[in-house]
């Protein structure tokens, strides 16, 4: 029936479109999990990594040891930088300031995973994993950027490399949702 | 950093540097913007995303279980018990595992105030230095003989502090009190260790390694002395030696979780228990054929059983399992003592453990002995109670100082002490919630929680060596409220001269320090040959206790000579009500899960189920069905149950294992303030006690009579136990 | 399939030891961030209790008594729940040999919990709130579930992989007893026992080789991991 056939395209059409929409709205979700917003300190990572040779777990100390890698406190920050002028570098005069008043930096993280994954440090650092594996070659970056999408598939491609046995652990999904 | 505030300035520290996390939700929104604050410094012993553990002592009951308490970041998330601590031996019970509910509780007072009009709850925020000019203003400008201090019965420091600034100033030594400490009958079992031992403190019962334990209304897993570590007994008593099962016989009108777990359970008239033990000392007697004078001699037999309702046969088979028995135990429990007679029946309790000779052996009665800080202070009886509230009646009190209870809430209605607060000029509060005693002062002063405090607990019974149980916070505080113990120092200090000399500590902590100091170089658990080690120690082991398990034993003799003087005819208990106009006893027990109500606001022990009822977030009363059938009542029935005092309306829960002469309310709901979880729900059965008290003076809680009679009205109470399917597949007949 | 399921970790709880306290099902509670629903949502039914005591009534007044028996999640070897969930949220765990709830990807059609037997399965019907300060308690290592998920008892698998963890950190095998869940680290009778049955000397696999053990509907198969031991026997004269 012709009526009924001259309704039915636009409708299908319709479909098609909000399909499309969704599917845009969930790839641009999943690719984003943090907004990039601006550090409040444009903290120069390839200073301090390649220039001065700093080791990524002088600052970031507790990657080995547990869940969080941290961020420096600002006692570790004045250690070096109580010594050294800010001159006009609106880097170290923010940092400057944030030590007089004894206020702590709000960092934005730059790799984020949400809060429904569990991820350690721990065992992959101590399996022998470098930094730059997972952040990228940080010491070519001024600031840190966020590096691919790290999402499962992208953990999964690594874990399936295991052996087997370790393969059946690190890819249960308890592994990292719990 | 100085070892005296190392560890303020570290909580001071965490609360500086918070980190914040990410809020968790269940998804990860694509827009989020989540930001990280690294400490400003990084506090000692704290790694991001790393838990640290500290050692503190639960104050949710006054038992003193250590606790370890798991905390992320300055904040506190998950309380455990702590192995090494001889009274909770690495196990918590419901009330302290929700302790963190009550830290982070969204109706805590966030700092000090006044109250213009008293029982408005508009409260004006003031600085502390006020509030502390309030309290040195109270102390130095009234009659010392003006002046009472009602403490709690948790942190034994703070009484430990009180009495000497009363003694320094010349003021009475603080009245003591607490629900829970009135409805152990604690007072009754004190007299009576004074008068069979000389003993002025609580007996402990080795229900661990008993064969046969006879519990007389005691319900030790529940809330009685220490549920954690009877809780504990009861397991090993069950399988904790091999090849033996103890055998466990209850006593109580009303079945208790206790009675529900025990081998044999008989619903004995309320007031019969002095019988019940009499009629059994007299068999055990003549069994192991030692002559009786005295309590046990010349017993009617026939007449206890005929008042009790238990069988002549199985009175003469209990008493022959007691006889026979290696090891066996009796216990005087709330439920008998909270009788007119409570003190006779005590003793007549007691008595069965002094004919079988149990005293200081392994499966008996034993006695704690004295710590080095001394005895804890026991709390006041009624008598003691009725006098304040004459003194306030007849306005010789001036200043009343309130911490650590609720006695708005917990003293009987009857008890006049609501109306007596009126005739007091200045009522200074130190709840750090708003409850129904706080409302009725004129300046609230918060304390902390128990897991922000310092302190120290002298366990008083229920341990099996001397143990002293320590405070300290956890966390820094999460308002704005300061330790009772600073603030009166604070006041002490700025009054000077000699109250300030013989009250000469700067801080609580100091003043903890210095009490500590007797225990350098002594040998226990660990030994410190220094202050500031056996602080260390003292802060990371959670206490200080005795190596090894060290009781000692009642004196026999002289217990045997009090019972042979004891005449054998005791006086029947009394009650208040006449029989035929009020016909049902009226049992009131702590509940499990809320205690003596201060846990009411915590939300997650309103939703743990009641264990006997499976209730949650309200309270009931217990009917036996016969009675519901003559009454014409069924589930979820509101009632009026009024009493010679007072009347209150509740719900009915049909009870399969209660008296059909008896009726049982839980104490623990029918706030009015505290809380948005507490309040406006349920009732609070002690407005309807009547004041009689027993030979010692405690508060004879089980002695009033009510009626019942049925409004139309229905409240669906909920319980889990309706849950058959996922779904709830009975709500559709429920709610047809 | 096999006939026999795997052994890993398991529970023994001993109803004799056991006396209904509830202290392991406020403990779970507030180790799991399990939302509490207030009144009326309980009397509905829609309480998310992953563990709860049953309490039998026995005889009649005035010979009775009554039974407690804990019931969380049995961790079946064959278990009913996952064969119907569509989006795979519900799966066994061929590492730890236990039943995992995958919250992110469940998608509320509630077949599991219709497929249980032990009604051990409970549905976040809202989002349940912890007015602030409240939330401060939450557990970091759980994630809080929101509206329209399925959740249940998980034998408390962060601490299970807490534990595995430190112990691969520091090079050695993890220790009888070092893992305890929630439950039976808070009971005061020490009537819950947690550990490693696949290890015939572990303290559970002991306690599961008693006489008196027993499993839950033993006769569907379902090869729960939950072990009871009978309790009460001289009750029984």
């Amino acid at each position: 029936m012709p009526l009924k056939t001259r309704l039915r395209l636009p409708a299908l059409v319709l479909i098609a479109l909000f399909v499309v929409v969704v599917a845009a709205a969930a790839v641009l979700g999943s690719k984003s999990a943090q907004a990039q917003a601006e550090q409040p300190i444009a903290f120069n990572h390839s200073v301090h990594v390649e220039e001065l040779g700093v080791p990524c777990l002088y600052c970031h100390s507790n990657a080995q040891r547990g869940q969080s890698a941290g961020l420096p406190t600002l006692e570790k920050c004045q250690g070096c930088h109580s010594q050294i002028d800010p001159g006009d570098s609106q880097a170290l005069q923010d940092l400057a300031r944030y030590a007089e008043e004894n206020k702590p930096i709000q960092w934005v993280p730059v790799a984020l995973q949400p809060d429904f994954v569990y991820f350690s440090h721990r065992p992959h650092v101590n399996a022998g994993l470098n930094c730059e594996s997972c952040h990228g070659d940080v010491g070519q970056m001024t600031v840190a950027e966020p590096q691919g999408d790290m999402n499962m598939g992208w953990c999964l491609s690594c874990h399936k490399k295991l052996a087997p046995e370790r393969f059946v652990k690190l890819s249960d999904c308890a592994t990292c949702h719990k | 950093m100085s070892q005296q505030i190392s560890r303020r300035e570290f909580l001071k520290l965490l609360g500086a540097g918070a980190v914040t996390t990410a809020a968790l939700s269940g998804c990860a929104s694509a827009t989020r913007l989540v930001k990280r604050e690294p400490y400003t410094s990084m506090p000692e012993y704290t790694l991001p995303g790393t838990s640290t553990y500290y050692a503190t002592t639960c104050r949710e009951c006054p038992a003193g279980c250590g606790l370890v308490v798991r905390t992320v970041e300055g904040r506190a998330i998950k309380v455990e018990g702590n192995p090494a601590h001889p009274v909770s031996q690495g196990h918590t019970c419901a009330r302290g595992q929700a302790s963190v509910q009550t830290l982070y509780n969204p109706d805590r007072l966030q700092n000090a105030v006044r109250q213009a009009q008293r029982g408005s709850g508009k409260f004006d925020p003031m600085p502390w230095d006020e509030a502390i000019q309030v309290v040195q203003d109270a102390l130095a400008n009234n009659d010392p003989d003006s002046i009472a201090f009602l403490l709690g019965l948790e942190s034994d420091h703070l009484a430990d502090l009180v009495n000497e600034i009363t003694a320094a100033m010349g003021a009475r030594a603080p009245y003591r009190f607490g629900a829970l400490g009135m409805l152990d009958a604690r007072n009754t079992l004190v007299m009576a260790n004074v008068l069979l031992f000389g003993h002025p403190g609580l007996p402990v019962f080795d229900i661990a390694h008993a064969e046969v334990t006879f519990s007389f209304g005691a319900n030790f897993t529940e809330t009685w002395l220490s549920p954690v570590f009877y809780t504990g007994a009861y397991g090993n008593m069950r399988k904790g030696t091999p090849g033996q099962r103890g055998y466990l016989v209850q006593f109580e009108p009303r079945m208790s979780q206790t009675g529900a777990n025990a081998d044999e359970w008989y619903p004995i008239k309320p007031g019969t228990e002095a019988l019940v033990a009499q009629a059994l000392g007299a068999l055990v007697a003549e069994e192991i054929g030692i002559p009786t004078e005295g309590l046990f001699a010349d017993v009617d037999v026939a007449a206890a059983a005929r008042e009790s309702g238990v069988s002549e046969e199985d009175l003469h088979r209990l008493a022959m399992m007691f006889a026979q028995s290696q090891r066996r135990v009796a216990i005087p429990g709330a439920g008998a003592l909270g009788h007119t007679n409570g003190l006779d029946a005590a003793k007549a309790i007691m008595g069965l453990n002094i004919l079988v000779e149990n005293l200081g052996k392994s499966g008996g009665v034993s006695l704690m002995p004295e710590s080095a800080l001394g005895n804890t202070q026991m709390p006041s009886t009624l008598n003691d109670l009725t006098s304040l509230v004459e003194k306030m009646n007849s306005g010789k009190i001036k200043v009343l100082f309130i911490h650590g209870c609720n006695p708005v809430f917990e003293l009987p209605a009857a008890s006049g002490f609501a109306d007596a607060l009126q005739n007091v000029p200045l009522v200074v509060a130190f709840s750090s919630f708003p409850d129904e005693t706080a409302l009725q002062a004129d300046f609230i002063l918060p304390d902390h929680t128990g897991l922000e405090a310092w302190g120290y607990q002298k366990v008083s019974t229920a341990s099996d060596r001397i143990t002293l149980s320590s405070l300290q916070p956890v966390v820094v505080p999460v308002q704005d409220t300061r330790a009772t113990a600073d603030v009166l120092l604070a006041a002490v200090q700025a009054i000077g001269g000699d109250l300030a000399k013989q009250v000469p500590y700067e801080n609580e902590v100091a003043f903890i320090k210095a009490k500590l100091e007797v225990l350098v170089g002594e040998d226990g658990y660990y030994a410190a040959s220094d202050a500031n080690t056996l602080w260390a120690r003292w802060l990371q082991v959670g206490g200080w206790w005795d190596s090894d398990a060290l009781l000692i034993a009642p004196d026999l003799t002289h217990a045997v000579e009090v019972l042979q003087k004891q005449p054998s005819a005791l006086p029947a208990a009394a009650f208040s009500g006449d029989e035929a106009e009020y016909p049902l006893h009226l049992l009131v027990y702590p509940s499990p899960n809320l205690g003596d109500g201060r846990g009411a606001n915590n939300p997650w022990l309103q939703e743990t189920p009641d264990p006997m009822t499976t209730v949650m977030w309200n309270s009931w009363i217990e009917i036996s069905p016969d009675l519901a059938l003559e009454l014409g009542v069924c589930d979820d029935d509101i009632v009026r149950v009024t009493s010679p005092a007072g009347s209150v309306e509740a719900v009915v829960y049909v009870y399969p294992a209660i008296r059909p002469d008896t009726v049982a309310i839980p104490v623990g709901q029918g706030h009015t303030a505290l809380g948005r979880y507490a309040r406006n729900r349920g009732c609070n059965p002690l407005q309807l006690l009547d004041i009689q008290k027993d030979a010692s003076g405690n508060l004879a809680f089980a002695a009033t009579r009510v009626k019942i009679e049925p409004t139309g009205r229905k409240h669906q109470l909920a319980r889990m136990e309706d849950r058959v399917g996922v779904y709830g597949d009975r709500y559709g007949e429920l709610y047809r | 399939m096999s006939e026999t399921a795997q052994e890993k970790w398991g529970m023994v709880i001993d109803l004799d030891r056991c006396n209904g306290c509830q202290a392991c099902v406020t403990a779970c509670s507030l180790e799991n961030n399990v939302g509490f629903v207030g009144e009326e949502s309980a009397a509905y039914g829609r309480g998310m209790h992953w563990i709860r005591i049953q309490r039998y009534w026995e005889g009649e007044y005035p010979n009775i008594t009554a039974r407690f028996r804990p019931v969380m999640c049995q961790q079946c070897g064959h278990a009913p729940c996952e064969p119907v969930c569509p989006v795979f949220a519900t799966y066994h765990s061929e590492a730890e040999q236990i039943n995992v709830q995958v919250y992110n990807r469940c998608i509320g059609t509630r077949y599991c919990a219709n497929n249980c037997p032990y009604v051990a399965r409970t549905f976040n019907w809202f989002d349940w709130e912890w007015p602030e300060p409240l939330n401060e308690q939450l557990n970091p290592d759980v994630t809080v579930r929101r509206r329209g998920i399925m959740e249940k008892c998980t034998f408390c698998i962060q601490r299970i992989r807490k534990g595995e963890e430190d112990a691969e950190a520091e090079g050695r095998e993890v220790a009888d007893g070092e893992i305890q869940p929630a439950c039976a680290q808070a009971c005061p009778a020490d009537a819950i026992v947690f550990g490693n049955l696949a290890d015939p000397e572990s303290r559970v696999s002991r306690l599961a080789r008693s006489a008196r053990a027993e499993k839950l509907l033993e006769e569907l198969g379902t090869e729960t991991k939950v072990i009871y031991l009978k309790g009460g026997s001289s009750r029984d004269r």
